[in-house]
């Protein structure tokens, strides 16, 4: 009974050491990946700008960044979406208008969906797709025909309509709300 | 007790008692990551790093815990093992450690480990132990890496530089399930026929 107990307690004494030590070793790294996958998708939406600065918004609601130009001059918002995608949280980052009228780009940050069907959502041409379209009204997947950028329309990846859909789903429920707190923060 | 060979005792992982295509163990990873090849080999080395120390620790330990909380104190060992596994992929190997996503924290209740160290860890010289995991990881890893060549080739329509049309639902879950069965009936076909060469060995 007490060889039990001294053993119990050496082995979880013994081994959330090694664990704090490995976390700490890793730590800094894993935040580094996690900024690195950040910046490059911010300077993926802000392409056209000259060396843009980000900047997050002070709200608890969201995240939410400004992109500034040289002079101080705000090119856009960059809103953080969280989808629920097939096989879990699918983490966007979706560009906006300085005006907040349209988007001017879309970036997977995280997913982990089906690779070669929902992991699809990755690629340019369906990132690209969403440039151009209105924020503020409902954004719509279509399959088998051609998308109307008119009626904020996108083409569903085929076989990874779960996967569509939760993107337009995320987008549809979360840019509006984003769109009112920059409103009340910014302007 | 017979004397155990080093090369057996490495090789019977690889073939003989090839976790998962004989002892059908780890079927949760086995299916589920097995979408290409640099996914199964991911899988398959972290599991077999896991297993590795996991075995060579309990059976330095096993004269010192009593035998009642061997699980437990197994268990947190495995836990362990598995969390540094999980940071390490997460710092040095992000998109590995993407495509596994969940799969990486869950090897914690991968059977194979907790089966070895139960099965031989326990009853065995660590030297020993330590072969056994080697070839019973390299033998999980390998038939990892088939079942995602098999699966990627077919699911992305390429095969040796030859385009054919996509079979999707190799990618899906149940190709997954396909492929494990025919390559398991392959795999103990070869295995049986070959099987008096080997015992006379």
């Amino acid at each position: 009974m007490k060889r039990m107990i001294i053993v119990l307690t050496a082995v979880m004494v013994v081994s959330g050491f090694v664990l704090a030590s490995a976390y700490t070793l890793f730590l800094p790294q894993i935040q580094a990946n996690r900024k690195a996958a950040l910046d490059a998708s911010l300077n993926a939406i802000f392409s056209g700008a000259e060396s843009p600065s980000f900047e997050k918004l002070d709200t608890d609601q969201m995240t939410i960044y400004r992109a500034s130009g040289g002079g101080g001059t705000t090119l856009g918002y960059a809103v953080n979406v969280t989808a629920s995608g097939y096989g879990g949280d699918i983490q966007l980052l979706v560009g906006l208008s300085a005006d907040l009228q349209s988007i001017t780009g879309m970036q997977v940050v995280e997913q982990i969906e089906t690779p070669g069907l929902g992991g699809r959502i990755q690629e340019a041409w369906f990132k690209k797709q969403f440039e151009g379209l209105d924020p503020r009204a409902q954004i719509s997947y279509v399959k088998n025909t051609e998308p109307d950028k008119e009626k904020n329309q996108i083409q569903a990846i085929s076989g990874a309509t779960i996967s569509s859909n939760a993107v337009v789903t995320g987008l549809n429920n979360q840019l509006e709300p984003a769109i009112q707190i920059i409103k009340q923060l910014d302007k | 007790m017979a004397q155990k060979s080093i090369v057996s005792e490495f090789a019977k992982g690889l073939v003989r008692e090839n976790p998962v295509f004989v002892q059908v163990l780890g079927m949760c990873p086995t299916l589920a990551v097995t979408t290409s090849v640099a996914n199964g080999m991911g899988m398959g080395l972290a599991t077999s790093f896991v297993l590795i120390f996991s075995t060579l620790i309990a059976s330095l330990v096993k004269r010192i815990v009593p035998g009642e909380v061997r699980i437990p104190v197994y268990a947190v060992v495995i836990a362990t093992f598995v969390t540094i596994a999980d940071l390490f992929m997460k710092a040095y190997l992000p998109p590995l450690s993407q495509a596994l996503g969940p799969y990486v924290p869950l090897i914690v209740v991968n059977c194979i480990i907790m089966g070895r160290v139960e099965a031989y860890a326990t009853r065995n010289a660590p030297g020993l132990s330590l072969i056994d995991a080697l070839g019973m990881g390299a033998g999980f890893t390998l038939s990892l890496m088939i079942l995602g060549a098999v699966r990627g080739a077919l699911g992305s329509g390429s095969l040796f530089g030859l385009s054919f049309t996509p079979v999707l639902v190799m990618i899906l879950p149940p190709g997954a399930f396909l492929t494990l069965g025919i390559l398991m009936a392959v795999f103990n076909a070869v295995k049986d026929r070959n099987s008096p060469v080997m015992v006379k060995a």
